[in-house]
């Protein structure tokens, strides 16, 4: 199965592992250590990239269920799986790593902080994307719900985002994006940029692997299915 | 006006049922009382004042309460195969859809206005100077609620785990309504003016708007076979 989607996936692959040494590389060697966090903060360069990837990829389940609704078209679903299994992965790496540098930086492992309880419901629509595909007895059902579910998430994460951000906040505020350019140093910011890429690079080539495996095993299963039908048939 | 009509139909209908078996407003009517009761002795009162906590007792106990109730709005039609027959029906499924959100309403609104009588008695809360900021309150986060809350009921209701997958795809997008609706609650409790709480109600009218709009728009995939 030497298909064009493959060799992507794995050009793809190996870039992001190359990737994912030289970040660890420039965050434990390279990088200039933070002067009022010290060393926690380099857990930085891991978390925000993650974060990115944690969103953007439920920014994809809800663009491909969206377009699979309005146009059935199958590869659409298998795509949003893929990208919703990657995104719950990222989710988990930030979930992780939140608490470790909050741990440190703020004294204990869990606070309301917005992005960190966004992340943790992002986690939690995730769960039921997974569930309600897990629970139907008709894949085709199970496709329609988990589209319906994506869809209705990314549509109320900008509320969920608004509460979170008004109930309080302790988290580091924009530190790239910002109107007066960023405030990092370049060191820093360069290890910040790679790491982003990376995780960018990473989560695609994930998606692509899953995706080829999502294919082969729904054609598989359509091949059991043909042989259990009488010849003719 | 024919969609209207369409629309009414549906209403209709589920209203007469639920008089008629009275089921779903029995049961979370009692479980709102009873909830009130259990609160009582639940929270250390000589800590904590239970009116400093009434606003977020009150938003969960409509949330449990609509979660009984709303679980099952498709659970009798499913039972008897009658929802394919109201899928057949000329009705658009959007109009099936909202006279379902508006019948379910209108159940929610009945439980919240005894949650109110039971809570303020039990509680000795003061709706005193804006009882009717409060169900301006009460009312758009249950309009927001229920929309949502009848799209996934009729998703938990095609999968094998029926209603018990319902809070999991219901309640991390809750956030919005009870932290807007609690907080405003909380202020009017406080005896603020309702000019105080307008952000507040915008809020929770886009948490409203959002509810609505997506679930007439999505609940044609999940009930189209």
């Amino acid at each position: 199965m030497a298909s064009p989607i493959k060799w992507r996936a794995l050009t793809a692959g190996i870039a992001g592992v190359v990737g994912i040494v030289v970040l660890h590389w420039m965050v434990f060697f390279w990088v200039p250590t933070e002067a009022t966090m010290g060393v926690i903060q380099r857990i930085f360069y891991i978390h925000v990239p993650a974060a990115w990837v944690a969103f953007m990829a439920f920014g994809v389940v809800a663009l491909c269920s969206a377009i699979y609704l309005w146009l059935g078209d199958e590869r659409l679903d298998m795509m949003a799986v893929s990208a919703a299994e990657g995104g719950m992965v990222f989710t988990t790496v930030v979930l992780l790593t939140g608490p470790l540098w909050g741990k440190i930086a703020w004294g204990t492992y869990w606070v309301w902080d917005p992005r960190l309880t966004l992340t943790l419901l992002l986690w939690f629509i995730y769960l039921g994307y997974f569930m309600v595909r897990a629970a139907t007895e008709s894949p085709e059902r199970g496709k329609r719900f988990a589209a319906v579910v994506g869809i209705v998430g990314a549509l109320d994460i900008p509320l969920i985002h608004l509460s979170v951000v008004w109930f309080r906040s302790l988290h580091p505020g924009p530190v790239v994006l910002k109107p007066e350019g960023p405030s990092l140093h370049p060191q820093m910011l360069a290890t910040l940029l790679t790491g982003f890429g990376v995780f960018t690079v990473l989560f695609f080539s994930l998606m692509a692997y899953r995706f080829g495996l999502e294919r082969a095993r729904r054609a598989a299963a359509a091949r059991a299915a043909g042989r259990l039908r009488p010849a003719g048939a | 006006m024919t969609y209207l009509r369409q629309v009414g139909i549906i209403v209709w209908k589920d209203l007469v049922v639920e008089v008629r078996t009275g089921e779903r407003t029995l049961s979370m009517a009692g479980f709102t009382v009873l909830v009130g009761i259990l609160f009582n002795y639940a929270v250390n009162q000589a800590r904590v004042p239970i009116q400093d906590v009434a606003a977020a007792l009150m938003w969960m106990t409509l949330v449990f309460a609509g979660m009984l109730g709303l679980g099952r709005t498709f659970q009798l039609e499913a039972e008897e195969g009658a929802f394919q027959g109201i899928l057949l029906s000329p009705a658009p499924k959007d109009a099936v859809f909202l006279g379902k959100v508006v019948a379910n309403f209108v159940l929610l609104a009945v439980v919240t206005l005894l949650l109110m009588a039971v809570f303020g008695l039990f509680f000795q809360l003061d709706y005193g100077q804006s009882p009717l900021g409060l169900l301006g309150v009460l009312g758009l986060g249950m309009l927001g609620f229920v929309s949502l809350g009848t799209l996934f009921a009729a998703v938990s209701t095609g999968t094998t785990m029926k209603e018990t997958l319902l809070p999991i795809l219901l309640f991390p997008l809750l956030v919005p309504m009870i932290y807007f609706g609690a907080t405003a609650t909380n202020a009017l409790l406080d005896g603020r003016p309702v000019a105080e709480i307008s952000g507040n109600l915008r809020m929770l009218g886009a948490f409203a708007l959002v509810a609505v709009a997506s679930g007439t728009t999505l609940f044609r995939f999940v009930v189209e076979e």
